[in-house]
């Protein structure tokens, strides 16, 4: 009998392909979420992360490709176990704020009775019962922001869906909603997280993808992503000559990058063989030239994103010259 | 409940609750049958009596005049020492003089002279139309006098021959113009009707487009539910409206014409000529609004409103969903309410041409037969059952086709933002798929 030994991802995106009248918005792209785990969706604008997550909520449909949900084919009652915070989101205006909440809850399948009492308990966690008969228009930005966080999650989504959640939150409501994320997660919810704040992303994320120009370039855990690009990387401050530096060790190393800070006086970064051992390299520098410091390079997710977007978009220029 | 039964139920409370809507309820039949009343009150305030100075140059066209109740005639000057600048001065100096009427002397000379009466307020036409008839007769016995014609002779050339329309089969008299008159207010009722709450359907889409809640909603919802949600809540919102416009006007205008009849036509009593010629009148149109198949045009009525509606307001919503803004729906509005305009002129224009072919069109094309039909129906015409049929499956095939298209543009649009909207473009956003 064949055994499953992986959990069944919550979320899975096999293949998507989707074009519009004449470019190609998803080309092929394929994630796969675990299980209550909280999900890094990146990418520059116009990426395509909002096509996707908008076929992750049926607005529209891929041209190709399938999108699993607990290993089920996406079909319309999904709707009712994802809750999805777009990026450009808005209320009613003139509507009573109470009752919006209760509207949108009942569209995601709830009960009124059921909707209002959900929606109390958050309103008095978040300490904003005072604005239930109140209308949108007399609210802040960022009070409007709470009562639409509010209702994404008031149906208790299985898969979360959060395009830019911070946006527009001071950093002391933005901690609240952090919080509040990771806690869902805790409590057993599944989050796409779509942002470009970076910070966030090393901060709560589990896993990653990086789309880019319709393609995914990058996914992965985000420590071991992280990881793969610091492997064996070094930073070296040293005084003495370039060319002794160079011929200090005889293969089994490369250089990324040098700097010449002043005479005689460099920063050079250097990316060791999985052959060579750390310990004899530095010996065989601390021959050739004077060691300042010696540091292993940890780049951030931030680093991450431009140099892949950066390299990702050099290598099209030329195969498309 | 289903979820288009939410969105309906949205729409049409957040839309009836509002004070405007309650306003324009209530306040729209008390000002329909205030503008009546009021037309009312203002003809019959002519029955204030007049004082009418005469300057008469020929000293013998106003001879036989004689002041009666209403219009209390005076000659000016009999001596024939004053002129047309003393009878002015006097006229302005008393305040009692309500009206001037000046007979040049050329007045007799040609057959269309003209006189002319100086006012402190403006004249009625009532009024202008006796005087007018008591100078051209007293002009006329002058000339059967010069002419040496007797009035019994002039009486007896005197003709006025006029012709009854009467139905062949029924053999009973009918009187178009009334009938015209009725098919048009219900056309033009539609009209307004089908544009109002089109309008509506348009502006609910902007601002649900332009507030960005409408992503939150199609991750619940499909677009094209959204849309139907809409138009039917709104279309709910119309009829609720018109069901207590009638409800509200008949109980207005009875009391108000229980009022009128209490104040005027216990006056109109003294002369019993009156009543008699004017229930003539009254008898013919009150006969000819009994031949009118009332039952067959207020279902009609309804039937040719939801299915015009239906049709404006997708393409409405349409156009809601492609702009983002109202100022930049004006381009997309022209060529769909163009249509709408025509048939409302094409209604207009029936009254004195029932039959052209080119209403007979109008009638079937589904664009122009809500208004049209209607007005048809009214006057009714051989043969029409079939029409009305044809009609009605037309307008029933094309507002499915137009409400498929509309969802297709709609579907995109409402996520587009930002964006300068052709008609290229609305084109491809219907060949997109899924």
């Amino acid at each position: 009998m064949f055994v499953m030994n992986e959990v069944t991802p919550v979320f899975e995106a096999r293949n998507i392909v989707k074009t519009y009248a004449n470019h190609i918005a998803l080309d092929n792209v394929s994630i796969s979420v675990p299980p209550q785990s909280i999900f890094g969706l990146l990418g520059p604008n116009g990426a395509g992360k909002t096509s996707l997550i908008r076929i992750i909520n049926q607005i529209t449909a891929p041209d190709s490709g399938e999108i699993l949900i607990n290993g089920e084919k996406l079909k319309r009652k999904h709707i009712e176990d994802i809750g999805y915070l777009p990026e450009e989101r808005g209320l009613y205006k003139k509507m009573k704020i109470g009752e919006q909440a209760i509207y949108l809850a009942q569209l995601k399948g709830m009960s009124r009775n059921e909707a209002r009492t959900e929606l109390k308990k958050w309103f008095i966690k978040f300490e904003i019962e005072s604005w239930w008969n109140k209308k949108v228009e007399d609210l802040s930005k960022g009070m409007a922001q709470k009562i639409q966080f509010i209702t994404t999650i008031i149906h208790r989504p299985k898969l979360l869906i959060l395009d830019e959640p911070f946006s527009g939150f001071d950093p002391i409501n933005a901690n609240l909603i952090k919080n509040e994320i990771m806690e869902l997660r805790d409590n057993g919810a599944t989050i796409i997280l779509s942002t470009h704040n970076m910070e966030s992303v090393e901060e709560i994320c589990d896993d990653m993808a990086l789309i880019n120009k319709s393609k995914k370039i990058l996914g992965g855990k985000v420590k071991e992503v992280k990881e793969s690009f610091s492997k064996n990387q070094y930073k070296i401050e040293f005084k003495g000559n370039m060319v002794s530096f160079a011929n200090a060790v005889w293969g089994g190393w490369e250089m990324i990058e040098k700097e010449e800070l002043s005479k005689n006086h460099f920063m050079v970064q250097v990316k060791l063989n999985e052959k060579m051992e750390l310990n004899n390299f530095l010996k065989g520098l601390l021959d050739a030239v004077e060691v300042i410091s010696f540091n292993k390079v940890a780049l951030s997710m931030n680093e991450i994103f431009i140099k892949m977007v950066k390299e990702n978009s050099d290598t099209q220029n030329v195969s498309e010259k | 409940m289903s979820k288009i039964g939410l969105i309906i139920k949205r729409e049409y409370l957040s839309r009836v609750s509002k004070k405007s809507f309650l306003l324009m309820t209530v306040l729209g039949p008390i000002l329909m049958v205030g503008f009546m009343v009021g037309a009312i009150f203002l003809g019959k305030q002519e029955d204030k009596s007049l004082n009418i100075l005469i300057h008469d140059d020929t000293y013998v066209v106003s001879k036989p005049f004689k002041p009666t109740e209403q219009f209390n005639l005076m000659v000016f000057d009999t001596t024939g020492t004053k002129n047309l600048d003393d009878a002015k001065e006097s006229f302005k100096n008393d305040e009692s003089l309500d009206l001037l009427l000046y007979l040049p002397e050329t007045i007799v000379e040609m057959n269309n002279g003209s006189g002319h009466l100086y006012f402190k307020e403006a004249p009625s036409t009532k009024t202008r139309m006796y005087l007018e008839r008591l100078v051209n007769e007293s002009i006329e016995k002058l000339k059967l006098k010069e002419l040496n014609v007797s009035l019994d002779t002039y009486m007896r050339l005197k003709n006025k021959v006029s012709l009854k329309a009467i139905d062949y089969k029924s053999g009973k008299e009918s009187n178009v113009k009334v009938k015209a008159f009725v098919g048009m207010a219900f056309g033009v009722s539609t009209f307004m009707f089908i544009f109002m709450y089109g309008t509506l359907v348009m502006k609910g889409v902007i601002e649900e487009k332009s507030s960005r809640i409408v992503e939150v909603i199609v991750s619940s919802v499909k677009p094209f539910e959204l849309m139907m949600g809409k138009i039917i809540g709104i279309m709910f919102v119309g009829l609720t409206q018109f069901a207590v416009w009638i409800i509200l006007s008949s109980i207005f205008g009875s009391i108000a014409m229980g009022m009128i009849d209490s104040e005027f036509y216990s006056a109109a009593n003294q002369s019993p000529e009156v009543i008699a010629g004017m229930s003539n009148v009254q008898a013919n149109i009150i006969n000819t609004l009994l031949e009118i198949n009332w039952v067959l045009l207020i279902g009609l009525f309804f039937f040719y409103f939801i299915g015009g509606y239906l049709l404006y307001g997708a393409l409405m919503a349409a156009i809601g969903a492609a702009v983002d803004n109202e100022t930049d729906s004006q381009q997309f509005m022209v060529p769909i309410t163009a249509p709408l305009m025509f048939s409302y002129l094409i209604v207009i224009l029936s009254i004195d041409n029932p039959n052209s072919p080119v209403l007979f069109w109008c009638s079937q094309i589904p664009f122009t037969s809500p208004v049209v039909m209607l007005a048809r129906a009214a006057m009714g015409s051989e043969g029409l059952w079939w029409q009305i049929i044809t009609s009605m499956l037309l307008l029933i095939v094309t507002f499915i086709a137009t409400t498929w298209l509309a969802g297709k543009i709609y579907r995109t649009g409402i996520l587009m933002h930002g964006k300068k909207i052709t008609w290229q473009e609305l084109w491809k956003w219907i060949k997109y798929k899924g």
